[in-house]
């Protein structure tokens, strides 16, 4: 059994912004070797965890991504010793001020993210949200100093630690989208006990904040039969409305829309109400903001899936999540496969 | 190499037309071309070298398109209504002078505003070629234009519309014609439609299938009043892209070209770019994935009729670029 709490805190002090996944994709391979028959690596640097299935050869594949990338922020300039910054991903800059940051440069510099003083700001920028083009990143040292140990380009990661919270709640950086590398570890590991004629290839995808560049890429070289995307979603929070966001911890959210395949929907639907894993159907009219969005179109098109974990605070650095949520979509997914029969693929239709 | 420049520059191909520039590079690319082939979209692939054991198969992507204008309606009296093919802006238009594909010119023109403190729109612009009526006019709806005016020697720095990215062209063609040797199979890619969503590179790199992509274009600069808050400046080296609007450079091939360039000894700057994006970031989402970077020219007044260049900048983007293709590629 995997610890996973301990795993999933471990990832969260980790950096591992989007292009830049080297150090969270090490923690990953050495938690899921012991798990899968083979890993890789990919040209751009997604991690392809293959557990084959007991079917005969050749077997269809299911493939299942979760993207270990991270947003972040990047150095962009120095100005008298403090650093102008712009963003990886999407930053929500309204609660940047303040910020405890790790500046990543030739050496790792603790700092913090600052405002200057509303009388050095355009008049209409004064008194409200500062944008990010105004907002400083300050590493304590003096100019000369900065200009040695920083450049354009160094990244800057969060510098929050993870802490639990009562209710199995979780609260950290980053956890979009490493509660579900976490959800999809519960997976490999239910796994172990759970006997599947398919092969399941996880893979952690890189680039998702940025370009979407693991999901883009890594279905062509894997070729799969079915993929499904791991991500968050919104959770319900203070003020945020009923319509689409998703209570915590109450259970997962199971993606419906042109991004989805209608009959992989009905078939995990059908799961989660035989096993009476609570879901909440999530209505993604366009895009489903998830990695499922660039594979159902490589090659000659891929039936696609999303399974979402609801997380509250998306895109800052106090992103919370349930436990129990992470559970429940590493369940489904293990289950999932072990019920996938030889000849899925062959009842699988548009007739449904 | 300013004749080259100046040849590139002055010639006319907006996205989607390309013919006229794609036949000078073909000239100029062929006594050291080691083989030349126009794809199905129109790229130029030229390769030279053969894969040997130390060494890779590279696409390099320098783009022949232009942002230009396309026709799409005459009035009564001759004046032509036009739509962008590209990011043109329309407050770099009124006054400007502008080459149809038949040669014939105009200049552009703007209906009285009601309100002058407004920004306007390409809707209320107009193309003059000087016909009197809708009969009189040579021009038919769809026929494309570019901006028109020859190149502008400064000495140290050159103006021109089209910089972007026939700087790019040159630095592509000169560098074929400076390297000896090299254990690559490079491929030179000059490619089409950029402007319009890096349409020619998408498709001559899965056509390539190569292991690491290298485009050559131009970058914004921070170095005029009031400008964009941005490091890189003219005259202090060719750009190293560390990211862009849609890519990340892989972040091994950055340190490679940071190291090149310190052993070479030249100089280069680290760009990061927060909006627009290079053949680059296509060619990094081919099939399993190619690890990608580009090298920029800073360039001021980006998709202006007057876009600026430093000459020291191109040099010394050739000559990184020289070596890096010269020898064996390591990434960490």
């Amino acid at each position: 059994m995997i610890e996973i709490t301990p795993f999933l805190k471990k990832m969260l002090s980790l950096p591992g912004l989007s292009g830049y996944e080297t150090p969270i994709r090490d923690l990953i391979a050495e938690t899921w070797r012991p798990l899968v028959n083979e890993l890789a690596v990919s040209r751009l640097g997604s991690l392809h965890g293959l557990r084959r299935g007991e079917g005969a050869d050749p077997r269809p594949r299911l493939l299942i991504s979760a993207h270990m990338d991270a947003i972040g922020l990047m150095v962009t300039g120095i100005v008298e010793g403090f650093l102008r910054i712009t963003q990886i991903g999407g930053v929500d800059d309204r609660i940047l001020p303040g910020q405890p940051v790790v500046v990543h440069g030739r050496q790792v510099l603790p700092g913090v993210v600052v405002k200057p003083p509303d009388y050095l700001l355009p008049p209409n920028k004064a008194t409200r949200t500062v944008p990010l083009q105004y907002l400083l990143v300050d590493v304590g040292f003096p100019p000369e100093e900065v200009n040695q140990l920083v450049r354009p380009g160094d990244l800057i990661s969060f510098g929050q630690e993870p802490f639990e919270l009562s209710g199995e709640a979780l609260a950290g950086h980053s956890l979009d989208n490493r509660a579900s590398v976490a959800a999809l570890t519960v997976c490999l590991d239910e796994l172990q006990h759970l006997r599947h004629t398919w092969d399941l290839w996880a893979v952690a995808t890189v680039q998702e904040e940025e370009t979407l560049g693991g999901a883009f890429t890594s279905p062509f070289e894997i070729q799969p039969h079915l993929v499904v995307a791991v991500d968050v979603t919104f959770a319900k929070g203070p003020g945020s409305n009923d319509h689409n966001t998703f209570p915590l911890g109450k259970g997962i959210t199971l993606g419906w829309g042109p991004n989805i395949h209608p009959a992989l929907f009905n078939a995990f639907k059908d799961l989660a109400e035989r096993l009476e894993i609570p879901f909440t159907m999530e209505a993604m009219p366009r895009h489903s903001g998830t990695d499922a969005y660039a594979m159902q179109v490589i090659a000659s098109g891929y039936p696609s899936m999303v399974v979402s974990i609801p997380l509250r605070y998306m895109h800052t650095p106090v992103e919370m999540v349930s436990l129990k949520d992470i559970y429940r979509a590493g369940r489904i997914l293990a289950e999932f496969i072990a019920r996938l029969e030889p000849d899925f693929l062959k009842k699988f239709t548009w007739e449904d | 190499m300013k004749n080259l420049i100046q040849k590139l520059v002055e010639s006319i191909g907006p996205s989607g037309y390309e013919s006229a520039v794609r036949e000078i590079v073909r000239d100029e690319v062929a006594p050291f071309a080691e083989e030349i082939r126009i794809d199905a979209l129109g790229n130029l692939i030229v390769r030279k070298g053969s894969k040997t054991k130390s060494g890779m198969r590279l696409m390099l992507a320098a783009h022949l398109d232009e942002i230009g204008l396309i026709a799409t309606h005459i009035d009564e009296n001759g004046f032509i209504r036009f739509s962008t093919l590209g990011g043109v802006r329309p407050n770099n238009c009124p006054g400007g002078r502008v080459r149809f594909m038949n040669g014939v010119e105009g200049v552009i023109g703007i209906e009285r505003l009601e309100n002058p403190d407004r920004p306007f729109s390409i809707e209320q612009l107009y193309i003059d070629v000087g016909a009197a009526s809708r009969q009189d006019c040579p021009i038919k709806v769809g026929e494309v234009a570019a901006f028109y005016r020859p190149m502008l020697d400064l000495g140290g720095r050159i103006a021109a519309k089209s910089m972007d990215d026939r700087i790019g062209v040159a630095v592509l063609v000169e560098s074929l014609r400076q390297l000896k040797k090299t254990p690559h199979e490079i491929y030179f890619v000059f490619s089409v439609q950029e402007e319009v969503g890096l349409r020619g590179a998408t498709t001559a790199a899965f056509a390539l299938d190569p292991d690491l992509g290298l485009a050559v274009d131009v970058t914004l600069t921070g170095d005029t009043p009031k400008g964009v808050k941005m490091e890189v400046a003219l005259g202090k080296g060719p750009a190293i892209k560390v990211r862009d609007g849609k890519m990340l450079s892989d972040p091994r091939l950055v340190q490679y070209l940071i190291e090149t360039a310190e052993k070479a000894k030249g100089p280069y700057q680290l760009e990061i770019l927060e909006g627009g994006t290079t053949d680059a970031s296509v060619i990094q989402i081919t099939r399993a994935g190619i690890p990608s970077g580009c090298i920029s020219i800073p360039c001021r007044y980006v998709h202006s009729p007057s876009e600026m260049v430093d000459y020291n900048d191109v040099q010394n983007a050739v000559k990184l670029l020289v070596t890096v293709l010269s020898n064996p590629i390591h990434l960490g």
